[in-house]
């Protein structure tokens, strides 16, 4: 008797720590009731006063005029907007903890040619980076493998959960790296000549490994069709490379450079995939190619320099706009780990430099998850979508905005991340200056 | 049990006479010349930029121009150049370069070894003010005949390194040893920005000035207490002997200015920094982006020599004139055009640097440290396309480094008086056709052959 | 021949080089932001000769006087910024673990694209500051954005202050003590530095007080102590002469440098970065130290792991003079922005969050006096933005330097560049956008190629 209430006790107890120095509060799963809110829908105007309902983890009903459910928790929102969650269309959130240390940095793999390799494995539920990047409406990120020719596949997540499959946000991609023709950054110290030669041997490389996938894919057809049980080898790198040779699964093709990118809008033409150029921060220099070959893009960081010495200063923050402006689809990221919640802010450059407001706002909302093809479950506020959405006592662009309430796939999400803990405990510190 | 068998120092000597055997078969017979005395006749002499004697007589004996002019009785004993239909200069002298002294391999060194990076050896850190170019001079380097063959008898030559490679020397472009070769033994102390090899004290250009800054007081600082010391040693501690300190001293006097290699136009005010600071006589050399500060350097007294070393001048240029065709460029061909003519149009501010010192009035010779040989009357040429005056390129190659170097009462024209230093071309030399028949470097002749082809044109040397 | 004949006339009407000038120019009907005397609605700024001459209504300027309609803008002081590395061919002399004797201003590049760049986000002042590879660096060079010159020295801002960077933690013992294999490895490593530094520049000090003090009696035979540029420096510093920067991340390493200053006596320390420096704001403040913070960069390096973005706030409340830098080519372009982060975290008001790019910097070079508020009798820096520059759809108009526009966007020619490259290959992009984590570590980047 005594001892179990012993146990109880410390039970209690181990609670009470694990609340005290656990890395967060847990998330509440309910039927949440948001009311009197202006509402950006994105796809279907602005609602005032309006309300939403959340309910097994789906937005259940959206409107001026909604029946809120009984066991609804409501909060209200007078004088908030509501917005879908922000998408990141491409970026290390959770596969890197503090870049400077190898030990922590789980996004390039070894090896030229590894499609194969999972991102989604390496996704740590438990970043600390995670908190801090969702507190600020971003709820939803692409985490992007880099390096190599085929750096392995990319895989958006949701920024709650406790296991990747629970991260899970329905989209994988296979990442090419396009091959440059131009130098690799300032300190790159080879010569024209080398470069050249380089980059004549890359494309030489991608064009045999397509041959090679392509064989690849006669030769399975071949066997699915005679229903022979005889398989090919294990060929892992072309099992993965198969369903995007097929066009049934998305190729994310990260190109900068203005002269690339025309380069591989050439090389795309005629393979029938479904491909998104990433990157594309010379974008606005082939932007009529872009929309001509009806390729969408994901492009940012928007808040980055000029790519050439002689370019306009604003570049990069117009680059989005001129893309949209000549009929590109555009989305927009943020390309970073630790800083992702600074999405808005990328998008925001873009909406005051030509985008406008509104596609700056679809540009990390419905563009992404249109592109991304997840345009049914997120990216807007829509009856049946999933709850990734927060609510914000201002323009979400605007910086001094502060977000107040976030939900993913329906869990309301406690608002506080290392930065805000840090603040609490330190903005009047006790003991202060006296011991 | 004693086996004959030629041991390997016979063996070695067997094949060392054969070497030399081979390589004297080889050789020019060097016999000296039957007489030192020369007449040059029926030449049109261009005595100094823009002096010019038709049908005249130069006569030199000892190597010492003797008479100049039209009418010039010619000893018996001296040798006829029958020159006419040819064309006389003074020999050119080259501001600023490394004739005869060949770029020494890199001395390798292991990291490992050094304990204090912060600090390493002089010459690790390439601080060796004390060398001095005529010690390390080798007569038979081809630099030397190279820049001979071109017109130059006397070169300012300093040696290869980093931060302060040594001393400069003013050279006759002939002789077998550097005693025949040095006409003023200390005539500079070389310097560069350029900073120590990897991790390294002092690695980068505010490393450099810092530690030269450091030097130049240390070396002043040390000046002022050996003077008390020699006067009177007694009671004085004896200062520490530093042969990099001394060799700021010439310096500091005045006796020597520093020069230094100075090619951008930031690191050319970047000297004037050091200058402006430490306050020495300072030369400029090697100077290749300079039209944008003439005027401050006019206002330093610092003396010029630009480099020959110009960039590759893009000849598919699309003519300026040319007609287009009446279409609307598109705004990339636009920005295409613009930077094409941004890029053109820099490329030709090096060739014009010259005319524009010109313009200021700053007298100013060339200076040949990044240039190849090769190159060197390509781009003298390059200048007179690009609308400078024959007489003010000579005056650069003749009269103005003769004046900078403080040599114009030996060198740069050909008067009565001055050293018989003199080229004989067989046309006027600015034409791209012209060979150079004839040089002579201190009453010393060199001859060339004419040949069409400059390819196969040899140095024969015959002296 | 011919060609070129025509080539020398074209090349007549290349860009001209500007000389420093001074110029006068008339804001006219702007919201004007002062910083240090409120918001003016609807008033003009009299810019003449380079210096503030009157701000009100109504003001009248000389004929011929540059006239900008602001109407509808907002105008406030240049922007300055505390921390940069823009405009400097050299950042790191990374060969020792003190190198006090080295200058960024021997370095300036007054051709460096950045400079326009800074220009086109209303930044008018810069500190030219050296790398953090060294736990005593170089001294610094305050400059101020007169784009369009060929010299060096007309960026210098004459006058300003001594600045010397010092640097803690991470970057000096990992160039030194892992690099190098000498002291220091450790944060220990990094006082010893600091202590025997100054102890030997006090026994320099001293060494040549007693010199100078008995070289003119009669019959003294004595040697100068031999003079050391290092050590010269360092007794600056301890003379009060230099300010310190300190590059630093972890409250124990800024604890610690308080500390020795206090021992050394030395008052002048602005901490640079000094992401926890929320941790012992209050030891900061009761010293008197300053600091320059990251408005939200964290998490890129281990000693940065356990930020705040809202640091500034924390600093700013317990009293400590603080700005927001940029440390980096690509933030100084949008340093309002950054300033605007401090609303978000924190809720400073408008008034404190633009100080933290203005007058607080501005103290922290110690050039308030001169620049960092708009002022009669001060230096003519003013950026005037369409919307408010804390607003995220904020745009840098006019960029004002002593009286000269030296940015306007309606007139903004795309290629800036005083001398183009003429090695580049036309269409080929050399640099795809590159995020610049540490560039305080240029130069540096030899040691840790293998």
């Amino acid at each position: 008797m005594k001892s179990s209430l012993n146990r109880t006790l410390l039970g209690c107890l181990m609670v009470l720590a694990l609340t005290a120095y656990g890395q967060n509060a847990k998330g509440k799963y309910a039927t949440f009731a948001l009311t009197n809110a202006t509402i950006e829908t994105v796809t279907n105007g602005t609602i005032q006063n309006g309300t939403l309902v959340i309910s097994a983890g789906k937005i259940e009903a959206i409107g001026s005029n909604v029946t809120i459910p009984s066991d609804a928790e409501t909060i209200d929102c007078s004088g908030y907007t509501i917005y879908p969650g922000l998408i990141e269309g491409g970026a290390r959130l959770g596969l890197t903890e503090v870049n400077s240390d190898a030990r922590t940095r789980d996004f390039n793999e070894i090896g030229q040619v590894i499609p194969q390799i999972q991102a989604l494995t390496a996704v740590n539920p438990n970043s600390v980076l995670i908190p801090v990047t969702r507190v600020s409406g971003v709820t939803t990120s692409l985490a992007v493998p880099s390096g190599g020719l085929f750096s392995g596949t990319a895989a958006l997540i949701n920024l709650y959960g406790y296991t990747p499959d629970q991260m899970y946000a329905g989209f994988k991609g296979i990442v090419l790296n396009y091959p440059r023709s131009g130098k690799r950054g300032r300190w790159d110290r080879q010569d024209d000549e080398e470069i050249n030669r380089a980059y004549k041997k890359a494309i030489k490389n991608l064009n045999d490994i397509w041959t090679k996938v392509a064989e690849y894919h006669k030769l399975d057809s071949a066997i699915k069709a005679s229903g022979s049980r005889k398989n090919l080898d294990y060929y892992p790198e072309m099992e993965a490379l198969l369903p995007v040779y097929r066009g049934e699964m998305t190729l994310l093709l990260e190109v900068n450079a203005s002269k690339d990118i025309k380069s591989a809008i050439e090389w795309v033409k005629g393979k029938d995939l479904r491909v998104v150029f990433t990157g594309v921060s010379e974008g606005w220099r082939a932007a009529e190619e872009l929309a001509e070959a009806n390729i969408p893009v994901i492009t940012g960081p928007v808040l980055s320099r000029p790519t050439r010495a002689y370019d306009r200063y604003d570049r990069p923050y117009a680059n989005p706009g001129l893309m949209h402006k000549a009929g590109v689809k555009v989305a927009i990221r943020n390309n970073g780990a630790e800083n992702v919640r600074n999405l808005p802010y990328d998008a925001g450059f873009a909406a005051t430099y030509g985008m406008g407001k509104k596609e700056a706002l679809e540009a990390i909302t419905i563009n992404t998850a249109e592109i991304l093809g997840v345009e049914k479950e997120l990216g807007s506020l829509e009856a049946g979508k999933v709850a990734n959405l927060f609510v914000a006592d201002g323009d979400i662009f605007e910086t001094k905005t502060q977000v107040k309430h976030v939900f993913i796939s329906g869990w309301q999400i406690p608002m506080e991340s290392r930065h805000t803990k840090l603040y609490d405990e330190f903005l009047d510190r006790n003991p202060g200056i006296k011991k | 049990m004693k086996e004959p068998r030629p041991c390997r120092c016979q063996l070695f000597l067997l094949t060392y006479a054969m070497l030399l055997t081979f390589s004297s078969a080889a050789q020019d017979i060097d016999l000296r010349s039957v007489s030192s005395t020369y007449a040059i006749k029926d030449a049109t002499i261009v005595q100094s930029p823009g002096k010019v004697i038709n049908d005249g007589i130069v006569l030199l004996e000892d190597g010492v121009i003797k008479a100049v002019g039209k009418s010039v009785t010619i000893p018996a004993h001296a040798q006829i150049i029958e020159a006419d239909s040819m064309y006389v200069y003074a020999g050119f002298i080259n501001g600023l370069s490394h004739a005869g002294l060949p770029k020494p391999k890199e001395k390798t060194f292991d990291r490992g070894k050094i304990k204090d990076p912060a600090n390493p050896p002089n010459e690790l850190a390439g601080i060796q003010p004390e060398q001095m170019a005529s010690n390390l001079l080798k007569p038979a380097d081809e630099s030397v005949s190279s820049l001979r063959k071109l017109g130059f008898t006397a070169a300012h030559s300093v040696p290869h390194g980093r931060m302060l490679p040594g001393k400069g020397t003013l050279i006759l472009l002939h002789g077998s040893t550097a005693d025949e070769m040095v006409l003023i033994n200390e005539t500079s102390m070389f310097s560069q920005l350029s900073g120590a090899p990897r991790r390294l004290y002092p690695n980068t250009v505010i490393g450099v000035m810092a530690k030269y800054r450091e030097l130049y007081r240390q070396a002043s600082q040390s000046k002022d207490y050996q003077i008390r010391y020699k006067s009177n040693a007694s009671g004085m501690t004896k200062p520490e002997q530093s042969f990099v300190e001394e060799a700021f001293y010439p310096v500091l006097e005045k006796r020597i200015p520093v020069v230094f290699k100075a090619q951008s136009v930031l690191d050319i005010q970047r000297v004037l920094t050091l200058q402006s600071d430490l306050g020495f006589n300072l030369v400029l050399g090697e100077v290749k982006q300079g039209w944008d500060v003439i005027d401050k350097l006019k206002g330093s007294d610092a003396k010029v020599f630009l480099t020959l070393d110009f960039p590759k001048i893009n000849e598919e240029k699309p003519d300026s004139v040319t007609i287009e065709e009446p279409k609307t460029k598109t705004d990339f061909e636009l920005e295409k055009e613009h930077l094409e003519k941004r890029k053109q149009e820099m490329i030709e501010k090096h060739f014009l640097q010259a005319s524009a010192f010109k313009e200021k009035g700053i007298i100013f010779g060339f200076s040949t440290l990044e240039v190849k040989p090769g190159d060197i009357k390509k781009n003298l040429n390059a200048l007179l396309d690009f609308g400078m005056d024959e007489s003010d390129v000579l005056a650069a190659l003749t009269t103005h480094p003769a004046e900078l170097l403080g040599v114009s009462n030996i060198m740069g024209t050909i008067d009565v008086g001055k050293m018989a230093n003199l080229i004989i071309s067989d046309r006027p030399y600015f034409q791209k056709e012209s060979n150079l028949r004839y040089v002579f470097v201190n009453g010393n002749i060199h001859e060339y052959e004419a040949k069409p082809d400059k390819k196969k044109e040899k140095d024969t040397d015959k002296n | 021949m011919k060609k070129h004949v025509l080539l020398i006339f074209l090349s007549l009407f290349i860009l001209t080089i500007k000389a420093q000038e001074k110029g006068s120019v008339l804001i006219q009907k702007g919201t004007v932001l002062t910083i240090t005397n409120g918001v003016q609605e609807n008033a003009d700024v009299l810019i003449k000769d380079g210096k503030i001459q009157k701000i009100g209504q109504g003001l009248k300027a000389p004929s011929g006087t540059k006239v900008i309609d602001a109407r509808g803008m907002y105008v406030m002081p240049g922007i300055i910024d505390a921390h940069s590395h823009i405009a400097l061919d050299a950042i790191n002399e990374a060969t020792s673990p003190v190198t006090a004797e080295v200058c960024t201003g021997d370095a300036v590049n007054p051709l460096n694209i950045s400079i326009y760049r800074a220009l086109a986000g209303g930044v008018t002042a810069s500190h030219a500051m050296h790398g953090s590879a060294n736990a005593v660096g170089g001294q610094c060079e305050t400059i101020k954005h007169r784009y369009g010159t060929v010299d060096p020295e007309e960026l210098k801002m004459k006058g300003a202050p001594r600045t010397i960077k010092f640097a803690l933690g991470e970057n000096p013992t990992r160039v030194h003590g892992s690099g190098n294999g000498i002291l220091p490895r450790t944060r220990m490593g990094v006082e010893e530095v600091f202590r025997r530094s100054f102890s030997k520049a006090q026994e320099y000090t001293a060494a040549w007080d007693a010199y100078n003090s008995k070289r003119n009696q009669k019959g003294f035979q004595g040697m100068a102590p031999k003079y050391d540029l290092r050590l010269q420096t360092l007794a600056d510093i301890l003379k009060g002469e230099i300010i310190i920067h300190c590059h630093s991340y972890r409250a124990d390493e800024i604890y610690m440098l308080m500390q020795v200053c206090k021992d050394f006596g030395i008052k002048k320390l602005v901490f640079q970065h000094v992401n926890e420096g929320f941790k012992v704001a209050p030891e900061l403040a009761e010293f008197g130290a300053m600091a320059s913070v990251f408005a939200d960069w964290w998490a890129y390096k281990f000693e940065v792991y356990y930020s705040t973005a809202y640091n500034a706030t924390i600093l700013t409340k317990n009293g400590v003079v603080t700005s927001i830098n940029s440390d980096s080519g690509e933030l100084i372009r949008h340093l309002y922005h950054e300033a605007a982060k401090t609303q978000k975290y924190g809720g400073l008001s408008d008034d404190k969050a633009l100080e933290l790019i203005t007058i607080n910097p501005a103290k922290q070079l110690g050039i308030d006096d001169r620049v960092g508020s708009l002022e009669v009798g001060k230096e003519g820096d003013v950026a005037i933005f369409k919307n408010h520059p804390l607003s995220i759809y904020a745009i840098p108009m006019y960029t004002i330097v002593d009286g000269v526009v030296e940015f306007d966007r309606e007139n903004d020619p795309a290629d800036m560049r005083i001398y183009p490259d003429i090695d580049e290959k036309i269409d080929v992009t050399i640099a795809v956008a590159d995020s610049e984590y540490d560039r305080c570590m240029q130069d540096t980047e030899f040691l840790f190629e293998n």
